[in-house]
């Protein structure tokens, strides 16, 4: 059974269909890209999995349960975490927070246990900090795990937000474009996350990315979205041989 | 263990309890337990006049702290404050007067009863923002107010009821002396219940929806469940402090709990620093003796002056408005901020700049 299934989904703005009956399936432990240029659909599809965005026709179903009309917060709970194309970190807080943030529903202590402290909630938060001082370890961001995020370079707040979705201990992690921007030394460390992620935590990756060469290496399937419909779907050498995949992106190059 | 880098210069901690704690610096320890000390012997040193005008700034400074949980921390804002005040004032009064409970019942009931009514007009919030939200609690105020003054069987209607003050083991706490320690240890609880909450995860959370609501639904927090709860916690605290002031004034009448009360306590946390506890302290003691000081000034220039005293009136909103201004223009951080910055140049002297 796959862990994600995406069936016949279709999301509208107003008149514009942003996906258009797109269905695949995600397996349990794969490194999974989505592909596609600019305004195919791709952060739309990610919007209608972490339930930001309600898809108007088709199912979603995860870990064998239907997703579709869940709210976000819940399906947080279930392990969907997700990095953002565009920066979504919480500016004023330290990586720190951040990261707390991120395990949010793997901690228990409420306004009482909080307020009291002592007891339950700093076991907690002890218990807890050491799960997060582990990703910051990974992630390499130890010098600046008391700094406000927002005094961070771009290119280290893309980690941070990350590591955030990594503190979930997420079954699915969901990036957006995490190596957008970034020069090819800061791309190089994002790709090798990415494969430690998936090699030692044992997660399932879905990957947005527009560096076709990172794509082909680390995927195990692909698929790929133009305005808003499926063109293409299955492993990177059935991607390159793909005649529509071929033509749209022909295509871009020649209307640049 | 690891050593944590951004640190003030040679303090490093050895494990993830003391880097967690509420003051990490021993210095910074020893200077909260001196302030501490130092107004536990207050009423010891100082005449009854200034023990009463502390127990109102304490007072205060309860529920400020209840008002910057929601406002400062939470980013929702209120400006029925006033009206919460008024239920935790009435609630104790009610059940003390006319059920005959003791106060020490009654008045945890006060907070419980007005974390009920907060969170109920807290429900609109999850679809109404800034300004819309604002209007949703002016509403709060303008309802609870009505019921206040028009529940003539229950509440007296506007001419109020008469509360007594507590007494703890056969000891009255009528005394100003006896009635600042009550204030005093729960504003010290009140203060220390904040500053825990913020560092553990439900306030986390608070912080988290005040920021960026869209992350925070990301990262699992239920926002319609978080702001309610933001709203019934804000006003447990607004709902005891009201408690306390009705006891302590022994009257609780509609007209004490108006509008004008809600915007003081705005200006509170407003000067005093938005998502400060001790920043709504500063506030409350600020905006507490303004009109106190103010009123003294202007005694002592009546002298040279005479017919100064019939401008007080006036001059008091005017000078109060003032602040709130230059405070936004100037420090929208507060005095929080200002203290701190104070301290940042002192401990640079003499390499300030
Ligand atoms: N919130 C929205 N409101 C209106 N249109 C949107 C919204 N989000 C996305 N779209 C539209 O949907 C299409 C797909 O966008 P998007 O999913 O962001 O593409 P991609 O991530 O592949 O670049 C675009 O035409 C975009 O303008
Ligand atoms: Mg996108």
């Amino acid at each position: 059974m796959p862990l994600l299934e995406v069936e016949n989904l279709s999301l509208h703005f107003g008149g514009v269909a942003a996906l258009n009956e797109v269905s695949f399936h995600i397996e349990e432990g794969e490194i999974f890209s989505l592909i596609g240029p600019n305004g195919a659909g791709k952060t739309s599809m990610l919007n209608c999995i972490s339930g930001l965005y309600h898809p108007s026709q088709g199912s979603i179903k995860f870990d064998g349960r239907e997703i579709t009309h869940m709210k976000s917060y819940k399906r947080t709970e279930l392990g969907i975490a997700r990095a953002f194309q565009n920066i979504e970190l919480f500016k004023n807080m330290t990586v720190l927070e951040n990261l707390m943030l991120g395990r949010h529903v793997r901690m228990k202590s409420g306004v009482l246990s909080g307020g009291f402290y002592w007891g339950l909630a700093q076991k907690e938060e002890i218990e807890h900090r050491k799960a997060v001082e582990d990703i910051i370890d990974f992630l390499e961001i130890e010098h600046y795990r008391d700094q406000p995020v927002g005094m961070l370079s771009y290119g280290l707040q893309k980690r941070v937000e990350v590591g955030r979705a990594l503190a979930l201990d997420p079954k699915i992690l969901l990036l957006d474009e995490p190596m957008a921007g970034m020069n090819s030394e800061e791309k190089e460390d994002m790709a090798r996350f990415v494969i430690e992620i998936h090699e030692e935590r044992k997660t399932t990756v879905v990957l947005i990315e527009h560096d076709m060469g990172v794509v082909m290496d680390l995927s195990d399937h692909i698929a790929v979205l133009d305005f808003g419909k499926l063109i293409g779907f299955g492993t990177p050498s059935e991607i390159q041989q793909n005649p529509k995949v071929i033509e749209a992106y022909l295509g871009e190059e020649q209307t640049g | 263990m690891r050593n944590p880098f951004v640190m003030e210069c040679g303090e490093f901690r050895a494990s993830y309890k003391e880097d967690m704690a509420l003051y990490k610096i021993p210095r910074v320890r020893y200077r909260v337990y001196a302030i501490i000390a130092f107004f536990a012997v207050f009423p010891l040193i100082f005449p009854e006049y200034y023990v009463g005008l502390a127990t109102l700034c304490g007072i205060a400074a309860i529920g400020a702290i209840g008002l910057n949980i929601l406002t400062g921390f939470t980013g929702l804002i209120s400006i029925g404050v006033g009206a919460f005040l008024g239920v935790g004032g009435y609630t104790s009064a009610i059940l003390t007067t006319k059920l005959g409970l003791s106060f020490w019942i009654s008045f945890p009931l006060a907070g419980i009863v007005t974390a009920a009514v907060g969170a109920l007009f807290g429900i609109p919030s999850l679809r109404l923002k800034g300004l819309y939200l604002a209007m949703a609690t002016l509403a709060a105020q303008v309802i609870i107010l009505f019921v206040i003054s028009h529940w003539d069987s229950l509440t007296g209607g506007t001419a109020g009821m008469v509360l007594q003050r507590p007494s703890i083991g056969g000891y009255m706490l009528s005394s100003e002396t006896g009635y600042y320690y009550l204030m005093f240890v729960i504003l010290i609880f009140t203060a220390i219940f904040a500053m825990n909450l913020f560092r553990s995860r439900t306030g986390r959370a608070f912080v988290a929806v005040r920021d960026r609501d869209l992350a925070a639904e990301v990262m699992g927090i239920n926002l319609f469940k978080y702001k309610v709860l933001a709203f019934a916690v804000s006003s447990f605290f607004v709902g005891i402090a009201g408690a306390l002031l009705g006891h302590y004034t022994m009257i609780v009448s509609p007209e004490l709990y108006s509008i004008q009360v809600s915007i003081e306590y705005l200006a509170m946390i407003l000067v005093g620093g938005l998502g400060s506890v001790m920043g709504s302290i500063y506030g409350a003691v600020f905006i507490t003796l303004l009109p106190v000081v103010l009123r003294g000034l202007i005694e002592t220039l009546s002298v040279f002056m005479p017919g100064l005293e019939g401008v007080f009136a006036g001059l008091r909103e005017v000078v109060f408005g003032a602040i709130i201004i230059l405070f936004l223009i100037y420090e929208p951080e507060g005095l929080a901020k200002m203290w701190r910055n104070l301290k940042d140049y002192f401990k640079l002297w003499p390499f300030s700049y």
